[in-house]
């Protein structure tokens, strides 16, 4: 298993393989990352906010033509965060507590897999999928899912941490870090997996260059 | 009817949440849904029953027209214009 792409998308701006891509000005930042790819794809628009970021971040891989080799050899796609829904399930009660209507379209998102739904028609990817719950971002569970679908003859994985939380003073806190693997490089075992992934990480969070060579 | 379209264009951009547009993205004749207009879907065509029976008080009494009467802004508004 190794890494060999990986981008970061928040507030603080727009990161590929270590390397900040955008700075956003705007409070609307996801619209705004939507722009400066230059993408032109309507139905973004209605996505909830983890869909979005993940499509954005996938772009950002797919800008630089990392992800071109799978075009005929579609990943796996593996995520998690650890408030699932919740920032559409507070927008989805509003729509019946506030405004009278349960919202459908709403209703459709109140799930956070859906954003690997958005990636499947998007790219038209039909490759297994898999959404955890996890308090924390756990690299260890990444790697041990990984290292099976290595063994199970899979050669890619799309992976992804993927996060819209509000708290108790309605702030909005979001990140998207996602991170190609290839299944079939055997130079990292688990455990060394397992750290770098989480040194990657958490450089993006601290605006630090990723270190990919590992 | 310019009236109605632009409060309609508002309505669709809250009933769908649809936070990244403003009422001037959304073209009086352009499709609403497939890949070529706003991208809706069929779950965004129960939004439209919603909002023309919550902001008009208009029950579809046909669904087969449902596809004719959400082509456009321009259709809903002279749908509206036509049944109010």
């Amino acid at each position: 298993m190794k890494i060999t792409t990986s981008s970061y998308i928040s507030a603080a701006g727009a990161f590929l393989n270590g390397q900040q891509k955008f700075t956003f000005r705007e409070t609307n930042w996801q619209k705004e990352c939507y722009q400066q790819l230059g993408l032109d794809y309507p139905k973004f628009h209605k996505m909830d906010h983890l869909s979005k970021m993940t499509v954005l971040a996938t772009e950002l891989i797919y800008s630089e033509g990392h992800l071109n080799a799978l075009m005929d050899d579609e990943p796996e796609l593996l995520f998690a965060n650890a408030n699932a829904s919740q920032h559409t399930d507070m927008k989805f009660i509003e729509s019946y507590t506030q405004q009278g209507n349960p919202s459908p379209s709403l209703f459709v998102y109140t799930l956070p897999n859906i954003l690997t739904g958005e990636l499947a028609i998007r790219h038209k990817w039909y490759g297994e999928n898999t959404f955890f719950i996890t308090p924390q971002f756990d690299s260890s569970l990444f790697a041990e899912r990984l290292y099976h679908a290595a063994r199970k003859g899979g050669n890619w994985c799309l992976c992804g941490w993927v996060e819209s939380k509000v708290d108790e003073k309605n702030k909005v806190t979001e990140e998207c870090f996602l991170f190609l693997v290839a299944l079939t490089d055997n130079t990292a075992d688990r455990s060394s997996f397992a750290a770098a992934l989480d040194e990657l990480l958490t450089n993006y969070r601290n605006g630090n260059s990723g270190n990919l060579n590992r | 009817m310019s009236e109605l379209k632009e409060n309609l264009k508002a309505q669709i951009i809250e009933q769908l949440s649809l936070e990244d547009l403003t009422p001037a993205d959304i073209k009086d004749d352009a499709p609403l849904f497939g890949d070529e207009g706003l991208g809706l879907d069929s779950i965004d065509a129960l939004e439209f029953i919603v909002l023309l029976e919550s902001n008009y008080g208009i029950k579809i009494a046909d669904p087969s027209k449902g596809r004719e009467i959400f082509h456009s802004v321009n259709s809903l508004a002279a749908f509206i214009e036509s049944n109010q």
